[in-house]
């Protein structure tokens, strides 16, 4: 019984060696001999209407089988009259900078394509395609149909997507002052001055405020309704009374309010769960690269609110805003 | 054949036995490990705000009265407050932090008992919070 049962499990261990030893050849794949495409979305992050989407898209054919004639690019949804094909080749050089060769005419758009008429003799190119969300894209997907032509007849094709145009909007660089437009609207996404705030007090969520003394907080977002400590020396104009919930933070910069290098992006997701329920109605302390979630009183809007930069002497901030429409 | 099965299974029985009398130490109903220490008490406390630290100075840790008295920013969200407990070596916190605690009520301090390593010394801290400018 044991003899036998070492005779199978050494027949069985080197049948398995054999097998695992045997090697394969290498074989150098053949290129296929014809007009080929691919691309792909460079741009990251939340897809906006009013951004830019950048994508590439690569074609190539053997140089003896013809060249390059057009390449067009159909989206699913009309993109801004902004959207374009850029008319140049790019490739990378060795220090790692894209450098752009011009190939084609200068892009049109009609309806939903996006089309380039190539100018060079060329083979091989890779086109950058930047696509603008209209505003009437927001919240909707979006597909892309790339399409090569060359000069032997050849067409292909690349679908991509779809990507989900978020439904956020937002606005950047909005100037607040403690002595001029202090008074911030989460519905218009601006600053008002005392003057104008009167005349849209139900549009007032925010009020941006410096101060050193009682307390020395320095920048702060305050709601109307906040209690007086968190608003000294603030008379508000008539009608402005709402009350906001806030959260403060600190270092969440997303990458399109901040411009900055930080991968970081807070999207429709973040609005969608952001509870609010024991927020409070005044952020104080704030300072360059803080931020206030924000959401308005009467449920409609919830906002994050960054502070780009401040400035101590002229009691100052620039903000800028990603609102979500939640009714 | 029948040595070889003796064999093995006298070998697997040891190593049961010998695993299965082997004393298992001491852990409480949290699962952490129950020891020796008799040592209770608050090292050190401070409080953290969604955004950061929300204190002005350090916190004064009275292990004798049992009381811990911290200051707070002013504008500080009191309702929302993540309070962090340096205990000593071995001890455990009750009630457990787990989540935002609410400081707003000032006049009635939040307390928290510090239980020993041996789990034998109960000692609760009141936390008293005061708002700076």
């Amino acid at each position: 019984m044991t003899g036998k049962f070492f005779r199978y499990t050494t027949v069985l261990a080197a049948a398995v060696m054999l097998a695992s030893c045997s090697d394969k050849d290498y074989q150098v794949p053949e290129p296929k001999n014809e007009l080929q495409n691919d691309a792909i979305k460079r741009s990251i992050g939340p897809n906006m209407a009013g951004l830019q989407m950048e994508f590439a898209y690569a074609i190539a054919l053997p140089a003896d089988k013809g060249k390059l004639v057009s390449a067009e690019v159909e989206a699913s949804i009309a993109g801004a009259p902004e959207t374009y094909i850029d008319n140049r080749s790019y490739y990378t050089n060795g220090s790692g900078d894209d450098i752009g060769i011009e190939v084609t005419n200068p892009s049109e758009n009609k309806g939903n394509v996006t089309s380039v008429t190539f100018n060079k003799d060329t083979m091989a190119s890779t086109l950058r395609y930047y696509y603008v969300p209209a505003a009437e894209a927001r919240g909707k997907e979006v597909t892309f149909k790339f399409t090569g032509r060359a000069s032997n007849g050849q067409t292909v094709t690349y679908n991509l997507g779809p990507f989900r145009i978020s439904a956020m909007e937002m606005k950047l660089d909005i100037p607040v002052s403690d002595a001029g437009a202090k008074y911030f609207s989460i519905a218009d996404m601006t600053a008002y001055n005392a003057a104008d705030a009167a005349a849209n007090a139900d549009k007032i969520d925010l009020v941006y405020l410096h101060r050193t003394t009682p307390a020395s907080f320095k920048h702060g977002l305050v709601a109307p309704a906040a209690d007086a400590q968190y608003l000294p020396g603030v008379t508000l104009p008539p009608g402005v009374n709402r009350n906001t919930k806030m959260a403060k933070v600190n270092q969440l910069r997303d990458q399109q309010l901040s411009r900055d290098q930080f991968a970081v992006f807070v999207d429709d997701t973040d609005f969608q769960e952001l509870d609010l329920s024991n927020g409070s109605n005044f952020a104080l302390g704030l300072d360059k690269d803080y931020g206030v979630w924000a959401e308005t009183a009467d449920g409609k809007y919830r906002a994050y609110i960054f502070v780009n930069s401040v400035n101590n002497g002229a009691k100052s901030a620039v903000l800028s805003i990603k609102r979500y429409t939640m009714k | 054949m029948k040595k070889y099965i003796s064999a093995v299974f006298t070998v697997v029985l040891a190593a049961s036995l010998w695993m299965g009398c082997k004393k298992d130490s001491p852990v409480d109903e949290d699962g952490l490990l129950i020891t020796t220490r008799a040592e209770c008490f608050v090292a050190s406390f401070d409080m953290l705000g969604s955004d950061h630290l929300v204190t002005n100075k350090a916190a004064v840790i009275d292990t004798t009265a049992q009381t811990i008295n911290i200051e707070v920013k002013f504008g500080t969200d009191l309702k929302k407050i993540w309070p962090r407990f340096g205990l000593a070596q071995d001890c455990k916190l009750d009630p457990k932090i787990t989540t935002w605690v609410d400081f707003s009520d000032l006049s009635t301090p939040r307390e928290w008992t510090v239980i020993s390593g041996n789990r034998q010394v109960r000692k609760t801290y009141k936390v008293f919070v005061t708002v700076g400018n």
